[in-house]
């Protein structure tokens, strides 16, 4: 394949140098937005900052490099899976007290509705001791690792909203993901992948969907790129039928040698970051078809998360997101859909929940213990969670579920600078307010920010007359959290 | 008020004071000047006076006093223990916070004398002097100045006066603007700015011809006459008004409002000058005899998303939907960040949180219908079918009133039936029964049943009552088959708005009536209340200081890729301030004198000098002007998304010129919708739908058309007053791989292979001229032809890999060259150049 990768890796060094020798064009020509605040540094080679992925330093050192979230889309039960309340159990199928209802909305239910104990088996786990529901066997085998956040706090009840909020800090569509701060912020360490890559699995995609992974005012190379499961991970990433590798090889010759021709007679510096964008284009085409090949994985490792090479699933693209981090991927976000229990016939509490923890505990807790045999845990930020939690009230509508919840939820961490084996926070003895250690949305995303080695408060952007960040007006870091 | 529990415990605490108040009840009566207005200039003017009115309270006039603050009064007269003022002092509660905020507090005596005070009714003497509207020094609030163009030495570059501007800012920075472009970039820049197609190259060459002097002129007339021109320019608006074709949010329903689209694309066409064009769309329908075309004008703040989530709460999307209208008015017409200042004050411009409820107050009145648009044909029919319904009804009218006659005649026949006869009828039995009473002796309900019987089987009667059955039938599909479009319509009675405290619209505060913020001209209401007309008069007012300056600044930016102000959406002052501020003026003046004339203005920059100037980088301008602010030089900008493809479609020869209709479907990648929560609807054009030009194609905002995306095109959930130019390798793999983008090639070379004369040196002229509209260099044209030798030997070789690339049968005769020259304008219509307007 000398044929393919020979002439472009000459043709690129030729156009840098060609750009400066030739072309004239000084280094401040090169319009280039700081994009920290602190000047000094920003100030890298330009010509790689040319390219908006290429890494860039942080405001300090940080703990984690990568980041893999795993989205529970639909707000798992916190009740049936982490916050046991004896209390609730108590007085199940009394109607909720009034005080903790007044001046509240819901998105189906009403304030008189009755409390709801679980039916699911609580046990602690780990040196720790987490509690946890007999739903999460996996993650109880790796409880020493994870940080279990009881209190978490969002802001929006409905779910479009509410998953934009988590991902952009704000419940209006249109501002960018955390993703694409992230890749803003210090761009991505592959060369061959986007630097902010979403995986789907489950019955359908997730309600919001682009704006959850958008770019908003950021600029779109920021955006995340959703992962089709199939051969083509990414759109028109084949070559078109009847283009082998080489007529593919010598298309792009041709255009990378014109280009730089007119990129010698008219000297703009956008024309050599499109040489470079075909460059890695070239290369992604040539690297993405081994990335999702999981057929190379030992037998123990595929039987540890579950996959099955070729069916798509949440085990699949648990490993799949492994191999995307171990090639630099900045950001990788995985949706599962269907946490909605809402108490219909597929959405109860029972067999439905069954399913959706069947689905992703164990891959999950494999991811886990994968990258923490890789040595990948230590820098590698995994966070598990969803839009918002469910009532302590029930809801019955087929058979019996909970509406939305806002006011006291759960998430975990693990990983990139996060201490595990403990479990943060606590909500009231109905499991309704947080009581200690609250954790805002806006805290979760400014602590994630801040092991990553970036101030929430310097990451800005600057739209519609203000500086703009993910954290919005809010946040702050839970050192809690932090090893 | 209910008094809460709460308030009561604080009564009991304080009964001491309140006891005194029922002692001394006798006392002198409180005087403001007196008693009151120290208390309140010691503990309350800091924050609430002439200098600063935090939550929008001043305390320190009479008039300013009563209004209250963002939370409403603060006093009521007559209720001291109501009064959130007095609230307040004595600690707060749970809406109310403590005050003074820094801890101190005031003396039971001078509580006392405010208690007193307001008890006795919260008397104080009228102002001395009228309130003055809020002045600001910032720039964008002055009026237009009336500038002439300046002084310059460098008169053979002074095309018209625009140039003068510049070139005097050039003269004073010691620096030349660049020489003008030759001529074939010139037909492509101003084709592709002013109609987002290139030129053909009998276009080119036309011009390259033209001995005239004015021969660049005669091109810039032929364009804005086009058809293409409303196309170009109107979705640039409509990425202002944040068109989509579906609600947004999660469902993401679909809608129907592609006749505002095309409203658009015709107002820019005809010129609809710009006043005219801002009153239709944010008041068509309160003009006096709307035209359904004015209606559909309304259709701008009908863009607004709309969640269909279950579960959620109609009124918070509303509230949502009536604040964007806000914001995107501010964006649009103002420059201004008005959204800043829903829940509070905006932090940097003189705009109170008050204004900006004065502002949705405006927008709040609406109601928000689906008009049907019928077309000329529907029209026609719906009448006809009307009337002819009312005819037929009025021939069944005299067929029932002698009814009874025939009635009689049969139930005579019935009765003379065998009973043999008269079972094979199979009546329900009440029927029979009633049947066998006689007339004169059923009840009303027998009679209205017998009556009712024989109309089934009257025979008069019945093809009667057929054919208006048929006809209202036909009434119902022609209704349902009339497509309708979102518009605004002022409903009879006001919504009341209120001041949402920190942005809640769950917390009321102080009522509001629709107004415009002081910093800004007044505004004259035609009748007690101000209105979305008013409203939409009163902003484009020739002396209104931010509309005309705010439009010819977006105009001005794409041409040369950034604004006089570069903050095109924020003329405030967190904005930049312009870079020629009286050229801006300039061109404000003469856009208003000019009769708000978008056609006048186009042409007024495109045959500048500035303008016509090449784009290429000069090495001694990179440390002087970095950012080309000065414009010594035009810049190269990467085409918008739709010019993108639609420049291959042109290219090609595949482009359907067919303007306006409803969205269409052109191929997309499979796998869009795994992401979406529901699968949209795609039913892929198979006909010339296919090459229609990007605007039309149907635009869901939670999965855009991933071509589109890919380069930009904003998702309209927001007003987009300019869209980035990223440069990605998605991008790359877009041109280069998309199935769509290669059918377009492949049916470029079929295009150019349908001229058999040529040979492959002029063919590869021909192609590269179609597509850059420039002749190749000799380099350039040895590489293309060194390509397609390449490619040509390949295809011959595998007739297999030709068969696929050049969509054609393996035996047929020509697939290895079309398979060839589909390479070759697969390489052209990759290159950087060709995607970019230079």
């Amino acid at each position: 394949m000398a044929d393919r990768k020979q002439p472009l890796n000459e043709l690129h060094a030729r156009t840098r140098r060609h750009f400066f020798a030739e072309c004239g064009v000084g280094l401040g020509s090169i319009a280039l937005a700081s994009l920290l605040n602190d000047e000094a540094e920003a100030a890298i080679d330009p010509l790689v900052l040319q390219d908006p992925l290429a890494p860039r330093r942080p405001h300090f050192a940080p703990k984690a490099k990568r980041v893999i979230f795993l989205f529970m889309a639909g707000g798992p039960s916190q009740l049936e899976l982490f916050d046991y309340k004896p209390k609730l159990q108590e007085l199940s199928g009394q109607v909720v007290p009034s005080e903790f209802t007044k001046n509240k909305r819901f998105a189906f239910i009403k304030g008189d509705a009755k409390l709801l104990g679980t039916t699911r088996k609580f046990a602690r786990h780990g040196q720790c001791g987490a509690e946890l529901s007999d739903l999460l066997p996996g993650l109880a085998s790796v409880a020493d690792d994870v940080c279990i956040v009881r209190s978490m706090v969002t802001d929006v009840f409905n779910h479009g909203p509410a998953k934009v909020f988590l991902n952009t800090g704000s419940s209006r569509f249109g501002m960018p993901s955390m993703g694409a701060w992230l890749t803003y912020g210090i761009g991505s360490e592959s060369r061959d992948l986007p630097g902010f890559i979403v995986l789907q699995s489950g019955p359908r995609g997730p309600r919001g969907g682009n704006p959850l992974w958008g770019s908003g005012f950021l600029p779109t190379a920021y955006q995340g790129v959703p992962f089709l499961s199939g051969p083509e991970p990414i759109l028109n990433l084949s070559n078109p039928p009847g283009v082998d590798r080489t007529r593919q090889a010598e298309f792009l010759n041709t255009v990378q040698q014109l280009n730089s021709e007119r990129l010698a007679a008219v000297g703009d510096p956008e024309i050599s970051t499109r040489i470079s964008a075909y460059e890695m284009a070239y290369r992604m085409q040539t690297s993405a078809p081994e990335l999702i090949d999981l057929s190379g994985e030992s037998a123990a490792t595929l039987a540890m998360y579950g996959a099955e090479p070729g069916k798509p699933s949440f085990a699949n693209n648990c490993l799949l997101a492994r191999r995307l981090v171990e090639r630099g991927v900045r950001f990788v976000q995985l949706y599962h859909t269907d946490w909605d229990h809402h108490g219909n016939h597929d959405t109860h509490l029972g067999e439905p929940l069954d399913a959706r923890c069947k689905e992703t505990d164990g891959p999950a807790a494999a991811l886990i213990k994968d990258l923490k045999a890789r040595g990948l845990l230590d820098d590698t930020l995994v966070v598990w969670g969803g839009e918002f939690g469910r009532t302590p009230m029930g809801e019955p509508r087929d058979l019996i579920g909970r509406d939305h919840h806002v006011d006291g939820y759960t998430m975990w961490l693990a990983g990139g600078g996060i201490k595990g084996g403990q479990s943060i926070g606590a909500t009231d003895e109905l499991g309704y307010y947080v009581v200690e250690d609250r954790v805002h949305v806006h805290d979760l995303q400014a602590t994630m920010l801040h092991l990553l080695g970036l101030d929430h408060l310097k990451l800005t952007y600057r739209f519609q007359g203000r500086q703009f960040r993910l954290t919005d007006v809010g946040g702050k870091v839970v050192t809690k959290m932090i090893a | 008020m209910p008094i809460s529990p709460r308030i009561l415990g604080l009564f009991v605490s304080l009964s001491l004071a309140l006891l005194r108040i029922e002692i001394h009840a006798d006392e002198p009566a409180v005087d403001f000047d007196r008693d009151v207005k120290p208390i309140l200039a010691a503990h309350c003017f800091d924050c609430h006076g002439a200098d600063s009115q935090e939550s929008g309270l001043r305390l320190d006039r009479t008039d300013t006093r009563a209004l209250g603050g963002n939370g409403g009064a603060a006093i009521l007269p007559g209720k001291s223990s109501d009064s959130p003022l007095l609230i307040a002092i004595r600690g707060g509660n749970e809406r109310v916070p403590k005050m003074p905020p820094d801890g101190s507090t005031l003396s039971a005596e001078e509580i006392n004398l405010l208690v007193r005070w307001i008890d006795a009714g919260a008397v104080a003497p009228a102002d001395a002097e009228q309130l003055a509207s809020r002045q600001s020094d910032h720039w964008s609030f002055q009026p237009l100045s009336a500038v002439s163009p300046p002084q310059v030495s460098n008169l053979e570059y002074v095309r018209n006066p625009i140039d003068t501007f510049v070139l005097a800012r050039l003269e004073a920075e010691g620096l030349n603007p660049s020489k003008e472009a030759d001529r074939a970039t010139l037909i492509r820049r101003v084709t592709l700015d002013l109609t987002g197609l290139p030129p053909t190259v009998a276009e080119v060459d036309a011009y390259l011809n033209d001995p005239h002097e004015d021969a660049y002129e005669i091109v810039v007339d032929r364009l804005l006459a086009s058809p293409h021109y409303g196309e170009r320019w109107g979705r640039q608006w409509l990425d202002v008004a944040r068109y989509a074709d579906s609600n947004g949010y999660t469902i993401d329903g679909a809608r129907s409002i592609w006749k505002y689209r095309d409203w658009v694309i015709e107002a820019f066409n005809r010129d609809l000058p710009f006043d005219q064009f801002t009153i239709e769309q944010l008041a068509g329908d309160l003009l006096p005899g709307a035209t359904i075309e004015q209606k559909i004008a309304t259709g701008f703040h009908r863009n607004t998303m709309v969640n269909e989530e279950g579960g959620t709460d109609p009124e918070q999307f509303r509230v949502e939907a009536v604040v964007d209208r806000v914001s995107t008015t501010g964006a649009a017409f103002m420059g201004l960040t008005l959204g800043c200042a829903r829940c509070h004050d905006h932090k940097f411009d003189p705009i109170s949180q008050r204004e900006f409820y004065q502002l949705f107050a405006v927008f709040n009145g609406a109601d928000e219908p689906a008009l049907p648009v019928p077309t000329r044909q529907q029209s026609k029919e719906l009448p006809a079918l009307e009337a002819e319904i009312k005819q037929s009804l009025e021939r069944l009218g005299m067929v029932d009133a002698n009814l009874g006659t025939r009635q009689a005649e049969w139930e005579a026949a019935y009765a003379a039936n065998s009973e043999q006869d008269r079972a094979a009828l199979s009546f329900a039995p009440e029927v029979t029964s009633a049947l066998a009473i006689p007339a004169g002796q059923r009840s009303t309900e027998q009679l209205e049943l017998i009556r009712g019987v024989y109309q089934k089987i009257d025979p008069e009667r019945i093809p009667l009552a057929e054919s208006i059955e048929s006809l209202k039938r036909q009434q119902e599909q022609v209704k349902k088959s009339i497509t309708t479009t979102l518009v605004m319509r002022e409903r009879k009675e006001h919504r009341e708005t209120f001041v949402h405290v920190r942005g809640d619209f769950l917390q009321p505060g102080a009522p509001v009536k629709p107004g415009v913020p002081a910093v800004l001209p007044p505004l004259t209401a035609r009748g007690t209340q101000t209105d979305r007309l008013d409203f939409a008069r009163w902003l484009v007012d020739d002396e209104h200081p931010l509309t005309a300056r705010v439009t010819v600044n977006r105009i001005w930016q794409t041409y040369f890729g950034q604004g006089l102000v570069a903050t095109e959406n924020d003329f405030g002052q967190q904005g930049e301030a312009p870079s020629h501020p009286e050229l801006l003026d300039w061109l404000a003046r003469t856009f208003i004198t000019g009769g708000w004339s978008q056609k006048a203005l186009h042409r007024l920059i495109v045959t500048s000098g500035v303008y016509r100037q090449s784009s290429h980088a000069r090495p001694e301008l990179a440390g002087a002007d970095p950012y080309n602010k000065l414009l010594a030089r035009q810049v190269r900008l990467r085409l918008e998304a739709e010019a993108i493809r639609d420049s291959a479609l042109a290219a090609s020869g595949l482009l359907s010129r067919e303007l306006g209709g409803p969205g269409v479907y052109p191929p997309q990648p499979e796998g869009i919708y795994r992401f979406t929560q529901q699968v949209k609807f795609w039913g892929t054009a198979k006909d010339s739908d296919r090459f229609r030009r990007g605007l039309y194609t149907y635009l869901w905002r939670s999965s855009p058309y991933p071509f589109l995306k890919t380069f930009d095109v904003p998702d309209a959930v927001v007003s987009c007053t300019r869209r980035p130019r990223s440069n990605t390798p998605l991008q790359a793999l877009t041109l280069a791989n998309d199935l769509a983008f290669v059918e377009i090639a492949q049916g470029y070379a079929s295009n150019l292979l349908a001229q058999p004369t040529l040979g492959d040196r002029a063919r590869a002229e021909q192609a590269f001229r179609q597509t850059l509209a420039r002749k190749p260099n000799a380099h350039e044209l040895i590489r293309l032809l060194e390509y397609l030798e390449s490619q040509r030997a390949h295809f011959v070789a595998s007739p297999e890999d030709a068969a696929q690339v050049a969509q054609r049968d393996s035996g047929a005769p020509n697939a290895a060259e079309v398979a060839a020259w589909t390479m070759v304008a697969r390489v052209l219509l990759n290159l950087d150049e060709f995607i970019t307007r230079e």
